[in-house]
């Protein structure tokens, strides 16, 4: 609350920085690194971005000529009071300012162009990035976090690229432009100006040394704030129930001091640039204005020399000014990049493999031999051996921690296994290409997300080229048609982010109806059936079983119904089958599964 | 922009702080060529070296004095752009958490995220710059303006008629700049809409292999998005060397001029001189003109948003004459009707019921029969169209809204967990809460041995960034979450379907030490029997009511429910 109530800006706290060599060069390295990457995206369009330069060149040279024919005209015209050859001037005057705005007006237009095509590039590869990498990648990072990715990032590299660049070029050639015209004119002069360029440094120096650490500081603050109002609004009905309001905004009230304060001093030093920069032109004003008299007295130099002088000391500060700023941007631009690029460096699902093949039927013979897969160094599933024929249904059973979820990821291809083999038709799962496998497998999930789009799209979502009447009948078979009619538009409902005013039942049962229309060789559920009630689920099991006939099922299910009838009931425990067979043999054996099923009934009479 | 705006209100005094700083500056700046001028008149043309160390010394103190200015003026700048930031932001967070459903329901929450972080940094951006650079560059126009009309009227009365019709070719640009910054921050939303629903639902997507499918849809909204920022940036842009020629063309018009006028012996040489020197420092204010376009173009465009959230109409959550605090749990349903705004269909059409305290009352029905929807007018997540909720005898309306809720333990049918630990997470609930009364809490739930088995035990990381739990422990933290409070009412929506029976048994059991009333929907006959009275719902309306056996006898539908579930879950399955 304190900092809430600071009246003025000296109450604010220090943030200690660490100026550590090491970490300072280990940055720079990085930093060198991303902005090479970065400008391999901006040579794509090579010719245009020379073109770029070249206007800068051309820009540049007519802002430092203008100024000096001006100079000139004082001299030979004002001064000398002289009128003859001033209109020939005039004109040569107006034809180079004509060329320098249009050459601006140029370089902007094709510059733009050239970062937003980057930036386009950027959000593509991003995007395409995260449906090449593997589950456990979003398993273990939030979504706001990414999502920030995606925003303040990429933003802030689209805020960069428009201007820097040509900041950057223009800045650098006016400034070799600028000092040889004034070593031209008075090496003296030159000389006195350019004294002000180690002030400049150090000063420099001093502000970046501060800013970059602060910068970051401040960004990871920013996302910080980022995950907890994404988490916050999505957890929002709890929030409400519990009436914690008060205390939520206490919590991010904490975060947001902590971005106040490290957004104040990186804002403040940052802010010290311009000051600096300005002051210093202040003081080269008054050092030419000085200097120049003295040598104008002594004859050395004309008036008109001073006043080009003092324009171009303006001139050339400024692309120093520039260059700083920019750097400044730029390094914030280049912190977003690096977090970008960590993004797009990150390891990819394993591609399919070279020689992987396509199916294009599938009778679903699945053999397990031998296979065991690890999570993070911990043993998930050891020794998988199971056969399962073409048409059957695979239950399996077990503790959370089991390993049920795993071994479906492994069917799916989710995760690559890393022992033993998985054959589909007697044809090694991993010579298979996954769209293909995946194109012949459907999926019911635990949690069910649907798209914000209509209830038709998402339906169809399981095949795309199905005709209306598919989306229909596949609806009907998964007994959504029923509650679809009622919705205010049918089909042509839109269902709002992740399904909305639908209730958990609904989204379930259009999720069934999303894998019915697929048709597929293989189906997959997962609990799909645990918030369902009764009576419809009755239904979908009718659905389902019309769905599982001829076709091979695995399910990780809850009800003994759906169990029991299972051509194979597996029984998992810490990774190993302990168990195997129908429902019969495996009561017949009196192990553990006989012992649960005896529990309850025996709890239930 | 007026409510925006108004949170500058508390920072009046360092707002004029940093502005008379910044005009010290700008003095400063359009002294020095009246001094250059004099330097050439007094000094340079006279050869009089003591006028040139006098005006030279003077200079160099003034640079001095306004470095110490610029300095200063940065913390102030700095303190109140922050401050400004640091107060929308929380207002923000504070307004939507006064958000009802309905209304929060209108913004998803990825566009939520960007007002906190992109429109805010923009605005806060654009006023640190205006505190410091952007008055600097109108002034100097107008103080050159101004200067060069002392120095010499006739030579400078060009500045009167091109200066204007700039400063209204400027507005335009911004006017319609920030149009087109809105259109393209549409855009950007949507793009990050479309993003977001991709990793939200990446599961789906790899599972049906569709990455194809949704690189084209992304693909048609990001080129779009690249398309419009093109054109806006270009047309922005575009502005300047416009202006930067027109400003040359008056230059050069300066010189012809002032030709003539020192031949013709009315003006002298310096007076040209510094009015040159106006003029170049007019041109180059100019061209600093486009930058403050873009940046109050994009900035109102910002603003806006943040204002359309920011004047939402929240209803007064308050009726504080009559405070009632909930004292038994006593529920009562009148004659209660209810439809979602946006939707025509009833979901709850007549509902009647009553519960004695510390009666339990399961909810059993087909999905979509609005159980869910029934649950939520309790705590007034929504409120009835028609009819009165009671609770101890006095209708809802009575309740401060915080009040109500503190007496109500609500159990949602998706466990949510937020990132933090165990013991955090329960303590939700009840935030001063001992560690006693969480164990307490996760006993009861069933949870705490499978608490105590993890490494980090309580304090082990769980939500969007921790570890991953199962649907049925992340149902048991949430249970014990709303058990820490102590609830006079307490519901549980479907919020044991994940639990084998016997840990389900045992949870009910040990729910009787709390003295509180019960509602649960449930899918299951076995739950439901477990309950005192059961209530079944079809279609909006309530079907029966009674203890099992009496429904058995009434209800043809109960008794079909019954007869379809073998009342048997398999036990192995959390």
């Amino acid at each position: 609350m304190s900092s809430n109530q600071l009246k003025q800006p000296f109450q604010y706290k220090k943030i200690p920085l660490d100026f550590k060599r090491s970490q300072k060069e280990k940055r720079a390295k990085n930093t060198a690194g991303t902005i090479r990457r970065l400008s391999t995206y901006l040579a794509t369009e090579k010719w245009k971005l020379l073109l770029v330069i070249l206007m800068v060149i051309v820009s540049s040279s007519l802002g430092l000529l203008g100024p000096y024919l001006v100079g000139m005209a004082i001299d030979d015209f004002i001064v000398a009071k002289q009128a003859a050859g001033l209109g020939l001037l005039i004109i040569w005057l107006v034809i180079i300012y004509a060329l320098h705005s249009l050459s601006i007006f140029l370089q902007n237009f094709w510059m733009i162009g050239i970062a937003q095509n980057t930036v386009y590039t950027l959000r593509k590869q991003l995007f395409e990035q995260f449906h090449q990498l593997p589950i456990a990648f979003f398993d273990k990072r939030q979504q706001g976090e990414l999502m920030s990715r995606v925003t303040n990032d990429i933003d802030n590299i689209n805020n960069t690229l428009n201007q820097s660049v040509i900041q950057i070029f223009a800045s650098i050639i006016t400034l070799i432009g600028t000092i040889s015209v004034m070593l031209w004119l008075s090496p003296l002069l030159t000389l006195i100006t350019i004294t002000i360029i180690p002030l400049l440094f150090l000063a420099m120096r001093w502000i970046t040394k501060r800013t970059g650490p602060l910068y970051k500081i401040q960004q990871n603050d920013l996302g910080e704030l980022n995950g907890y109002v994404e988490e916050i609004v999505s957890g929002q009905h709890i929030v409400k129930t519990f009436s914690q309001e008060e205390r939520v905004i206490r919590e991010f009230e904490k975060r947001n001091r902590q971005l106040k304060l490290s957004g104040f001093w990186a804002q403040t030093i940052a802010g010290y640039i311009p000051k600096v920069m300005n002051s210093l032109n202040f003081l080269s004003f008054a050092l030419i204005a000085f200097f120049g008299g003295i040598l104008a007295i002594k004859g050395y130099i004309t008036v008109g020399v001073i006043v080009i002088f003092t324009e171009y000391a303006r001139q050339f500060t400024r692309p120093l000014n520039e260059l700083s700023n920019q750097f400044n941007i730029l390094l914030s631009a280049v912190a977003g990049a690096e977090r970008v690029f960590s993004v797009l460096d990150e390891k990819r699902e394993e591609s399919d493999e070279e020689n992987a093949s396509k199916l294009d039927q599938v009778k679903g013979y699945f053999q397990f031999k031998d296979v065991s897969f690890s999570y993070e160094d911990t043993p998930v599933l050891k020794n998988i051996q199971l056969e399962v024929q073409p048409g059957d249904t695979v239950a399996f059973v077990g503790h959370t921690g089991a390993g049920k979820t795993t071994l479906i990821n492994l069917i799916s291809r989710f995760y690559n296994y890393e022992e033993g083999k998985i054959l589909l038709d007697n044809q090694e799962l991993r010579n298979i290409k996954r769209s293909s496998l995946r194109s012949h497998m459907a999926f019911v999930l635990q949690d069910t997300f649907l798209f914000s789009t209509t209830v038709r799209e998402n339906i169809r979502y399981g095949k795309l080229d199905a005709t209306d009447e598919d989306v229909e009948l596949a609806a009907k078979r998964a007994n959504a048609h029923h509650f679809i009619e009622r919705l205010p538009n049918g089909y042509d409902t839109r269902l709002d982010q992740e399904g909305g005013s639908l209730s958990q039942g609904e989204k379930q049962l259009l999720a069934i109806a999303r894998a019915m229309i697929r048709e597929p060789s293989i189906l997959i559920l997962d609990e799909a059936t645990s918030n369902i009630d009764t009576i419809t689920e009755l239904k979908i099991q009718e659905g389902l079983k019309r769905l599982m006939k001829n076709r091979t099922s695995f399910i990780i299910a809850h009800r003994l119904n759906t169990i029991q009838q299972a051509d194979r009931i597996v029984l998992l425990e810490n990774g190993r089958i302990i168990e195997i067979g129908n429902h019969e043999k495996l009561m017949n054996l009196r192990g553990n599964y006989y012992r649960l099923y005896s529990d309850i009934n025996n709890k239930e009479v | 922009m007026k409510t925006i705006l108004s949170f500058l209100k508390p920072y009046k005094l360092p707002i004029i702080i940093a502005y008379s700083l910044t005009f010290i500056e700008l003095i400063a700046d359009l002294l020095f060529p009246i001094f250059l001028g004099i330097m050439i008149n007094e000094g340079v043309l006279k050869n009089n070296l003591e006028n040139l160390i006098m005006w030279g010394s003077m200079m160099l103190g003034i640079t001095i004095f306004t470095f110490a200015c610029g300095i200063i003026n940065s913390y102030f700048s700095s303190h109140v752009s922050i401050s400004f930031a640091y107060d929308i932001r929380e207002k923000l967070f504070a307004k939507i958490q006064d958000f009802t459903f309905e209304k929060l329901n209108l913004y998803p929450t990825s566009t939520l995220v960007t007002r906190f972080t992109n429109d805010v940094r923009q605005i806060q951006n654009t006023i640190f710059m205006a505190l410091r650079i952007m008055v600097r560059a109108p002034l100097l126009v107008i103080g050159s303006v101004i200067m060069a009309l002392i120095v010499n009227v006739k030579i400078s009365l060009i500045f009167l008629i091109i200066v204007p019709l700039l400063i209204a070719f400027l507005y335009w640009v911004l006017i319609k700049g920030s149009n087109m910054f809105n259109k393209v921050q549409e855009s950007v939303d949507y793009v990050n809409r479309v993003i977001q629903e991709n990793i939200a639902g990446m599961r789906i997507i790899k599972a049906f292999f569709r990455r194809d499918f949704e690189n084209v849809r992304f693909k048609e909204s990001n080129e779009q998005l690249a398309k419009e920022t093109k054109n806006t940036f270009r047309f922005v842009e575009a502005s300047m060397p416009i202006l930067l020629f027109v400003m040359n063309i008056s230059l050069i018009f300066i010189l012809w001029f002032g030709n003539k006028q020192t031949i013709a012996g009315t003006t002298n040489v310096g007076d040209v001189v510094a009015i040159v020197n106006y003029a170049l420092r007019t041109v180059m204010a100019i061209s600093m003109f486009t930058f403050i376009a873009l940046a109050f173009s994009r900035a109102k465009a910002s603003a806006e948003r943040l204002e359309k959230i920011l004047t939402e109409e929240t209803t007064a959550n308050t009726s504080n004459h009559n405070n009632q605090k909930v004292i038994q749990g006593k529920i009562q349903f009148q004659e209660v009707s209810f439809n979602y705004p946006t939707e025509s269909v009833s979901v709850l059409e007549n509902i009647s019921f009553s519960l004695r305290p510390g009666e339990r009352l399961a909810v059993i029905g087909a999905t979509g029969s609005g159980k869910t929807t029934l649950f939520q007018l309790i705590p007034k997540l929504y409120e009835a169209q028609k009819g009165t909720i009671f609770i101890d005898d006095y209708p809802l309306s009575a309740y401060h809204v915080d009040e109500l809720r503190k007496s109500i333990g609500y159990v949602s049918q998706i466990p949510l967990l937020f990132t933090g630990t165990i013991a955090d997470n329960i303590k939700f609930g009840k935030e001063n809460a001992s560690q006693e009364e969480v164990i307490k809490a996760a006993k009861d739930a069933q949870i705490h041995e499978t608490i105590e088995n993890f490494p980090k035990k309580y304090a082990t990381i769980v939500g969007q960034r921790g570890v991953n739990l199962s649907g049925g422990q992340k149902q048991r933290i949430s249970i014990a979450r709303a058990l820490i409070r102590k609830p006079k009412i307490l519901m549980l929506d479907d919020s044991t379907s994940a639990l084998d029976s016997t840990t389900e048994a045992y949870l009910l059991e040990s729910l009787r030490k709390y003295d509180c009333s019960i509602l649960m929907i449930t899918q299951k006959i076995s739950t439901a029997k477990k309950a005192d009275r059961i209530l079944l719902m079809d279609e909006g309306k309530i079907l029966a009511i009674g203890t099992h056996n009496e429904l058995l006898n009434i209800s043809d539908l109960y008794q079909k429910i019954v007869d379809s579930q073998f009342e048997k879950e398999f036990p192995y399955v959390q």
